[in-house]
């Protein structure tokens, strides 16, 4: 049996602490089919197995208790270990320009990773604790991000009830296909200004 | 004809295996929408619990308990997922499977509709009732 199945057969038997412990697992970096557990979710309440508001209120405390401990850990654990290296290898420079990269668009990047790329959400943390992105920024974009995240694919679980291992996998496929887009838009760009450099250099 | 560095090859490498695989993701979400647009079923997997399969091929869920010559539990919903089924019967989850997608199959047109649930029996029957 898959581990989705299995994750699945828990929450069914279980319900809410399996829905919390996955969640929060999830958000720290440990990968999970946790869009098809929150569609899974929906779908059984719409049956009357769980509660709404529950489901809703615990898969979003779980979301953002592990976006906090993530960011927690690259902060103050991460973040020593950088210095450190920046120092060794001379990229002092490199890091700071990063750091004031993450600033600037940092609460984009977090509320977008929440919901819509969820591929990218632990990378994110991680690199918003190690930016030291302000904490309370952070929260508060964590906060819009997940609640979003939850309603959305708990919603979509709700109303295609009966089709859960099917939205599931469509789902699951679609923020990696958001991923790539992403990443082809910021390569293309790359590319784009390579271009123009050594035309005006030519 | 413009001259790239290696850093620059490196960046045109990313960006053609980046490309493939979001192409490949995309094709592989359009096929799967369009696969569940036109089959209304999807397979019955281990996690799902008797009620689900009902509530997901739309019959109902006395004719699945029935079908595995099980007491429908009067108390609230049964959670037990096929997996747990299987083991009490000890059955394989797969004859478990293939049971519910015969009595599914007899439960939908052309056959005639199941109709009404049966009276409760004092002592539950033993397989598929025929």
């Amino acid at each position: 049996m898959s581990i989705t199945d299995q994750v699945l057969a828990a929450l069914l038997v279980y319900g809410l602490p399996v829905l919390f412990g996955v969640i929060l697992v999830c958000s720290v970096g440990i990968p999970f089919p946790i869009s098809l557990m929150l569609v899974a979710a929906g779908s059984f309440v719409e049956q009357g197995e769980m509660k709404m508001w529950q489901v809703i209120a615990v898969a979003s405390l779980a979301a953002i208790m592990g976006d906090q401990i993530a960011y927690g850990l690259s902060r103050w654990g991460g973040r020593r270990l950088i210095n450190r290296l920046s120092r060794k290898l001379g990229v002092e420079e490199n890091i700071k320009q990063a750091e004031a990269l993450t600033k600037r668009w940092g609460g984009t990047g977090i509320f977008f990773s929440r919901w819509l790329i969820t591929a990218l959400g632990p990378w994110v943390n991680v690199a918003s604790g190690i930016a030291v992105y302000p904490w309370r920024r952070f929260v508060l974009w964590d906060v819009f991000g997940e609640v979003l995240w939850v309603v959305l694919y708990v919603g979509i679980g709700y109303v295609f009830s009966n089709r859960v291992q099917a939205i599931g996998e469509i789902l699951g496929n679609f923020t990696w296909v958001m991923v790539g887009l992403i990443t082809t838009a910021i390569l293309g760009w790359q590319l784009a200004k390579y271009v123009r450099t050594n035309e005006e250099a030519g | 004809m413009t001259k790239l560095s290696g850093r620059q090859w490196l960046v045109v490498l990313a960006f053609v295996v980046v490309v493939s695989f979001t192409g490949l993701f995309a094709v592989r979400t359009v096929r799967r929408a369009i696969y569940w647009h036109y089959h209304q079923d999807e397979p019955i997997r281990p996690w799902m619990s008797l009620g689900y399969v009902a509530h997901s091929y739309g019959v109902p869920p006395w004719v699945l308990y029935q079908a595995l010559g099980l007491p429908q539990k009067p108390g609230g919903p049964d959670r037990r997922p096929i997996r747990e089924i299987a083991r009490e019967q000890h059955r394989s989850v797969d004859e478990v499977i293939a049971i519910l997608q015969d009595a599914i199959v007899h439960a939908r047109p052309p056959y005639p509709p199941p109709g009404p649930p049966p009276r409760p029996e004092k002592e539950p029957a033993q397989g598929r009732s025929p």
